[in-house]
C-alpha cells in the first residue's frame, strides 16, 4: 500500500537507515500506528535489507513491542518490588478475572489494553496504576476497577464490539 | 526558560556567562521552585507550577518573582515540594488550594504558612528549611546537589550553579591521563552496581586498540525499587552530559550515547532537550570551546527489557539486534558497540565527574570508606515512614539510613531486613543494621551494593514470597539465551511455587541451593549468575521461614494464602455483617450484636472477609 | 611426534604438536596436566582437541559461529587464587594458561547443565546418548516448560540458515522462556527453501524434515514450511527442493535447458535409463 511506503520511507529517512537504529525505527512505526503491522514490518525489512526473521526477534523480544493493535486506552499496573508488597498482583488478577483480560493483551471490545511493567519509579505511591499517562496512586483491587469501569469505549473499539456481538 | 542564547567559544566565555547569570540585576528577587519529578508530577505538582506561574506573572510587585520547575527534591514521600526563596522555606504535600496561600504569604508578605511546614512526627517540631529535617541532615548532597535548584530544561542554570566549568578545566589545562589520574585519586567506583574502578576502565580504553571509541551512559535502570538515575537524569542532565564529555576527552571518543529505559518518557524529555541545548551553545559539536576536541551524544531509548542493563545487551540492542549478552573473556572496553573500544558507565558515575574535577580527586577520596570513596544514591523505599531518594558518604551505617533519615518503620511496625542491590542482591536482617554500607560490607553479607535501591521490610513480609518475586521478575527479563539462567529459574520457581503453595518438600532448600551454585558458576552473564542471590541470601538469614512453610505449611509472616488461616476477633467485631455477606462460600456465621464466627472448615481462604472489614477484626493467625 | 607417555598417571596421553612458525605468538595450553601449544585466539576446545581430551559440545559446530549459550562445554581455568569456569568452546588464548576439563568442579558444572537440558528435551534420543558418555543417566529436574519442548535453543538451526545458506528463514522469537525458534509470526516461511540443513545440523533431532508423497513437499516440522520438490518424471519419485534446486543452479550457473532435462529423472531411474542407452553390453574376461 502507498501509504505504508510512506511511512516506511519516512521513518527509514529520518534515521539515515541506519541498522543500529532499528529499534527506535521500530518505536516510532508503533507510535504512528499504535502496533507493529505485519505489512509495514515486510516493507522495513525489505528497505533495510534485513531478513524478516530479525525484526520478528526485535518486535517478540522487547516488551513495549505489540503485533496486535492496542485498546482504546492503556492501563499500565506497576508490578515493582513495592507494589508487588502491597499487593499489586491481586489488583492485576482482580482486572483481569472482570475485563476478562490478561497482562500484554487487549480487552476484546478493545475499550483498554492492559500491561504489567516492572518498577515506574514512583514507589512512594504504591501500589501504581497509570492510564492513558495518568498515574493513580495507592490503588486497590476496588478503586482500580471503578477506574475502569468509567473509562469511555472511542469509535474503533465500539465498532470492534458490534463485531465481537454479531460473531457472537 | 531560556531568554538569552550564546554560543561559547572558550571556558573563559562560560565564567563571564556564569557571571552575568548571577549578578544582581539578572536574578529574580524571589523563587518558588516547584518539583515535576515524576513522583511529585503525579500527585498534581505540574499544575501547582502552572498556578505559580500565574500567580507570578499577575503579580504587581515591584521585585522579580519568578516560579522554577526543578527536579526531585528526594523527599517523595511528602511531596509535592515546594521551596520559596529567599529563606529556602520547604513546603511539603502542597495541594492547589495551597497556591494562593503560599503566593500571598510568603512570596510576597514574607510570612510562613505553619501548616505546610514538615513536621517530625516524634517531636513534633516544625522544619522551615531542609537542612533542619532529619531526612536531609545526614545526607551529603554532592550528585543530587542541584535537584531541587535548578530547573533541569534549562542549561542557564546549570551553568549559574558552575556548571561545565570542570569541562572548561579539563579542556584547557589537563590532559587526557590527568583527567584519569584525579579520577584515580578520587577512587571512584561503578555506581551501577558492578563497582569496577571507573579509572581503570578509562586508561584500559583509552588504550586499547582501534577506533572510533565510543562512551555510553547507561540509563537503563531496571531495578524495581530503583529510581536514583531517572531523578539525576530528570533533574539534572547536564550533569551527565558533562561528565561524558570529560570522559570523553580522556579516552579519546568522539561519539556517545545515552541508553534510557523507555518507561522513564520525562528523563528522555529532558535529556534531548539538554543536548539540543548544549549543541546550541557550543557545548557539543565539533571543536568545542575552540579546541580540536569533537564530541556528541545520542540518545536511545530502550525497548522494555531489563536485561539491556548489561552492558553487551545494552550494546546489542545500540545494534539494532535482540538484548541478548555475550561472553566478555574479551572486555568491551577493548571490543564492545560495533567491536570497536568502548566505555559503559551508569547514569550517577558520570554525575560525579565534574565535582571530582572541580573540587580535587583527593577531596572526593576523603569521603566514605577505604575502598569505596564518595557518596552513593540510594532510593529508600518501602515499610519506611520517609521513603524517597538519599544521598549518603559511603561507610553510613544501615541504621542511620533507616532510622534516622528514613524515620524508621511505619505504622509502628518493626524492621525485618532490608534488600539490596535489587535482583542481583539480597535481604539483610536486623542483626547487621549497623554494618557500615560500602561495596564490600554489603557483598560479605551475601547482598551487593547495586545499583542502589534500598527495600525496606517488616514483619509482615514473607521472605519466601521476597525470594519468589525476584526470581519470577528474572524469569521473565532473562534473555533466555543461556540452559542455566532459561531452565534454572524456572526451575527455581517451580520449587519456590511448591513452597508458598504449601507444597514444599524436605530437601526444596538443598535443591534450590544447588541450582544457585550452578547458575553462579555456569550462566553466561550477570543476570544469570547473581539470579539466586535473592533466594541465598534469605535462606542464610530466614531458614526457620522456607522450613515453616515446608515442614508446617506454614507462613509464619501470613502473607502465603492457605498458609495462614483467619479468625474473627470477637472484642473488635461490631457485627456489621459485611464479611458475612461477603464470603464467597457463606463460612461465616453470626447475627446482629453477635460477633462473627469463621466456620474454619468451610473457609476457602480467600481473605475477602479480610479486605473488607471495617474495623480490622479479621485477623490473619 | 606422537609421544605417547603413559607415566604412571602422571603425564595423561597427548598428542603431538605440529611444529609452529617461532614468528607468532605461541601460547601454551596446558590441560589436565597435557601441554599443547596452539595459535594465538585459539580456543579451549581447540587446544583440547590437540590434546585429544573429549569436552561435551552441543551449540558449537565448526562451520557457523558460536555463542556458548548452552554452556555444557564448561572447564575451569586457573586465576591463580582461584580457578574460573568458563565455556572452552569460545574461550580464546592469548597467553599460557592452566585449564582443568576432568576437576571435580567442571565436571559438576557440566552435569548440572546436562541434567537441565534432559528436562527440557526428554524425548531426544540423541541428548541421552551424549549425556550418558558423560556419565550422566538421568535428570533430576522435571520437565517445565511449555513452549517448545525438546528444543534446547542451541541455535545452529538459525546460525545456519543464516550463515551458511543466506535465508534467515527461521530466528529466534521471544524472551526467556517463552523463547522459541520459529519463522516470522509463526507462519510457514516464505524464505524457507526446504533445504533440510536445519535438520541436520540440530543436535538434539528435533527438526524434523518430512516427505509429503501425495502433494509432493517437503516439510520442515515444526516450522511448517513447505517446499514443492522435484519429482522424477519415470517413477515419480521425489528427487530435492525446487528452490533448494534453483539456488544451487543459479549459484553454479548451470540454468542451461539441458541440464534442466537431466534433473528430469531421479538417481535411481537415471542409472537404469544410462544402462538402457547402452543397449547390450559385453563383460569378458581375459
Amino acid at each position: 500500500m502507498a501509504q505504508d511506503n510512506t511511512i516506511i520511507e519516512q521513518i527509514v529517512d529520518r534515521y539515515d537507515a541506519e541498522v543500529g537504529m532499528l529499534i527506535p525505527m521500530m518505536q516510532d512505526l508503533q507510535a504512528e500506528c499504535g502496533y507493529l503491522p505485519v505489512d509495514h514490518l515486510h516493507l522495513l525489512a525489505k528497505r533495510l535489507e534485513l531478513p524478516l526473521s530479525r525484526l520478528y526477534a526485535v518486535a517478540t523480544f522487547y516488551s513495549t513491542f505489540r503485533l496486535a493493535p492496542k485498546g482504546a486506552h492503556e492501563v499500565t499496573l506497576c508490578m515493582g518490588t513495592v507494589c508487588y508488597l502491597k499487593g499489586a498482583n491481586v489488583i492485576s488478577e482482580a482486572i483481569s478475572r472482570e475485563f476478562r483480560v490478561e497482562p500484554g493483551g487487549t480487552t476484546r471490545d478493545r475499550l483498554f489494553s492492559f500491561q504489567a511493567v516492572n518498577c515506574v519509579g514512583a514507589c512512594a505511591l504504591a501500589p501504581v496504576m497509570v492510564v492513558d499517562g495518568q498515574y493513580y496512586d495507592g490503588v486497590t483491587p476496588d478503586s482500580a476497577l471503578e477506574i475502569l469501569h468509567n473509562l469511555q469505549p472511542d469509535e474503533e473499539s465500539t465498532e470492534a464490539t458490534a463485531k465481537e456481538a454479531k460473531r457472537d | 526558560m531560556i531568554s538569552v542564547s550564546t554560543r561559547f567559544t572558550s571556558g573563559a566565555d562560560i565564567d563571564k556567562f556564569a557571571k552575568k547569570l548571577n549578578s544582581k540585576g539578572r536574578k529574580a528577587a524571589k523563587t518558588v521552585r516547584v518539583c515535576i519529578g515524576t513522583g511529585c508530577a503525579a500527585k498534581g505538582s505540574r499544575r501547582l507550577y502552572e498556578l505559580f506561574c500565574e500567580a507570578a506573572e499577575q503579580s504587581d510587585q515591584d521585585v522579580r518573582i519568578e516560579a522554577k520547575c526543578v527536579g526531585c527534591h528526594g523527599f517523595c514521600e511528602r511531596g509535592p515540594i515546594v521551596v520559596v526563596e529567599p529563606g529556602e522555606i520547604l513546603y511539603q504535600r502542597v495541594e492547589e488550594p495551597d497556591v494562593a496561600e503560599i503566593f500571598r504569604e510568603t512570596v510576597v508578605g514574607g510570612r510562613i504558612v505553619e501548616r505546610l511546614l514538615y513536621e517530625d512526627p516524634v517531636t513534633g517540631k516544625k522544619a522551615k528549611k531542609a537542612d533542619e529535617i532529619d531526612f536531609y541532615k545526614v545526607q551529603e548532597r554532592i550528585v543530587l546537589g542541584n535537584n531541587g535548584l535548578i530547573d533541569p530544561t534549562t542549561i542557564t542554570d546549570y551553568i549559574a550553579e558552575g556548571g561545565y566549568t570542570a569541562f572548561a578545566k579539563v579542556l584547557s589545562s589537563m590532559t587526557p591521563e590527568e583527567v584519569i589520574s584525579q579520577v584515580e585519586v578520587a577512587g571512584l567506583r561503578g555506581r551501577g552496581g558492578g563497582g569496577f574502578p571507573t579509572a581503570r576502565k578509562w586508561r584500559s580504553c583509552r588504550e586499547a586498540k582501534g577506533s572510533p571509541k565510543y562512551v555510553i551512559c547507561n540509563g537503563d535502570e531496571g531495578d524495581p525499587g530503583a529510581f536514583m538515575d531517572r531523578s539525576i537524569m530528570e533533574g539534572n542532565p547536564h550533569s551527565v552530559i558533562e561528565g561524558m564529555l570529560i570522559g570523553a576527552y580522556a579516552i579519546g571518543s568522539e561519539q556517545g550515547y545515552i541508553y534510557v529505559r523507555n518507561e522513564y518518557p520525562l528523563a528522555v524529555e529532558h535529556l534531548k532537550m539538554a543536548i539540543s541545548q548544549a549543541r546550541e551553545f557550543g557545548l557539543l559539536g565539533k571543536n568545542i570551546l575552540g579546541s580540536s576536541f569533537s564530541f556528541d551524544i545520542r540518545i536511545n531509548r530502550g525497548g522494555g527489557a531489563f536485561v539491556c542493563g548489561e552492558s553487551t545487551a545494552l550494546m546489542a540492542s545500540l545494534e539494532g539486534r535482540t538484548g541478548e549478552p555475550r561472553a566478555k573473556y574479551i572486555h568491551t572496553v577493548e571490543s564492545g558497540l560495533r567491536e570497536k573500544p568502548t566505555n559503559l558507565n551508569n547514569v550517577e558515575t558520570w554525575a560525579n565527574v565534574p565535582a571530582i574535577i572541580n573540587r580535587g580527586g583527593e577531596w572526593f577520596a576523603g569521603i566514605g570508606t577505604e575502598k569505596s570513596k564518595g557518596t552513593k544514591v540510594f532510593s529508600l523505599v518501602g515499610k519506611i515512614v520517609n521513603t524517597g531518594l538519599v544521598e549518603v558518604p559511603m561507610g553510613i551505617t544501615l541504621r542511620q539510613i533507616i532510622e534516622e533519615i528514613g524515620g524508621g518503620i511505619r505504622d509502628g511496625r518493626s524492621f525485618k531486613a532490608v534488600q539490596t542491590g535489587g535482583p542481583s542482591g539480597g535481604c539483610i536482617p536486623a542483626e547487621h543494621l549497623d554494618a557500615r554500607v560500602d561495596f564490600d560490607e554489603l557483598t560479605k553479607l551475601g547482598s551487593m551494593m547495586g545499583s542502589g535501591g534500598m527495600i525496606v521490610m517488616d514483619e509482615d513480609t514473607c521472605m519466601v514470597k521476597v525470594a519468589k518475586y525476584f526470581t519470577e521478575f528474572l524469569q521473565k527479563e532473562s534473555c533466555g539465551k543461556c540452559t542455566p539462567c532459561r531452565e534454572g529459574l524456572a526451575q527455581m520457581l517451580y520449587i519456590l511455587d511448591r513452597i508458598t503453595d504449601g507444597e514444599g518438600q524436605v530437601g526444596d532448600v538443598e535443591r534450590l541451593e544447588e541450582l544457585a551454585e550452578l547458575l553462579e558458576g555456569t550462566a553466561l552473564c550477570a543476570l544469570g549468575k547473581t539470579a539466586a542471590n535473592p533466594i541465598i541470601s534469605t535462606i542464610r538469614y530466614f531458614r526457620d521461614e522456607y522450613d515453616a512453610h515446608i515442614k508446617e505449611k506454614r507462613c509464619p509472616a501470613k502473607e502465603c494464602r492457605g498458609l495462614f488461616r483467619y479468625e474473627i476477633d470477637s472484642e473488635a467485631c461490631k457485627a456489621c455483617g459485611i464479611c458475612m455477606k461477603n464470603c464467597p462460600v457463606d463460612a461465616i456465621t453470626g447475627d446482629k450484636k453477635v460477633p462473627h464466627v469463621i466456620n474454619q472448615e468451610k473457609c476457602t481462604l480467600c481473605g475477602t472477609c479480610w479486605e473488607k472489614c471495617p474495623f480490622a477484626a479479621v485477623l490473619k493467625v | 611426534m606422537h609421544a605417547m607417555r603413559d607415566l604412571l598417571g602422571e603425564m595423561p596421553v597427548c598428542r603431538g604438536v605440529k611444529s609452529i612458525r617461532k614468528n607468532y605468538p605461541v601460547p601454551t595450553v596446558t590441560i589436565d596436566g597435557c601441554k599443547v601449544r596452539v595459535r594465538k585466539d585459539a580456543t579451549i576446545l581447540e587446544a583440547a582437541n590437540r590434546a585429544g581430551i573429549w569436552i561435551p559440545t552441543l551449540c558449537y559446530h565448526p562451520s557457523v559461529s558460536t555463542d556458548a549459550s548452552c554452556r555444557l562445554c564448561m572447564v575451569e581455568l586457573d586465576r591463580g587464587e582461584w580457578r574460573q569456569l568458563v565455556t572452552a568452546c569460545n574461550y580464546p588464548v592469548r597467553r599460557d594458561i592452566v585449564v582443568y576439563v576432568s576437576s571435580e568442579r567442571a565436571k559438576k558444572a557440566r552435569r548440572g547443565v546436562m541434567e537441565l537440558l534432559l528436562a527440557r528435551a526428554p524425548e531426544s534420543k540423541e541428548l541421552k546418548v551424549l549425556a550418558k558418555r558423560m556419565g550422566v543417566k538421568e535428570t533430576r529436574y522435571p520437565n517445565v516448560t511449555e513452549s517448545q519442548r525438546n528444543c534446547i535453543l542451541c541455535g545452529l538451526c538459525v546460525q545456519v540458515c543464516e550463515e551458511i545458506i543466506g535465508k534467515a528463514a527461521i530466528g529466534f522469537a521471544g524472551r526467556g522462556v517463552d523463547k522459541a525458534v520459529a519463522a516470522p509470526f509463526r507462519q510457514p516461511s516464505e524464505d524457507c527453501i526446504g533445504c533440510g540443513a536445519c535438520a541436520a545440523i540440530c543436535p538434539v533431532g528435533t527438526i524434523k524434515v518430512r516427505f509429503h508423497e501425495d502433494e509432493k513437499e517437503i516439510e520442515i516440522s515444526p516450522f511448517k514450511s513447505r517446499v514443492k520438490m522435484l519429482v522424477c518424471q519415470e517413477c515419480g519419485a521425489l528427487i530435492a527442493s525446487t528452490l533448494v534446486n534453483e539456488q544451487a543452479l543459479t549459484k553454479a550457473n548451470l540454468n542451461s535447458e539441458e541440464f534442466r532435462e537431466r534433473l528430469r529423472l531421479c538417481p535411481k531411474c537415471r542409472r537404469l535409463q544410462t544402462v538402457a542407452n547402452l543397449g547390450s553390453v559385453t563383460f569378458g574376461k581375459k
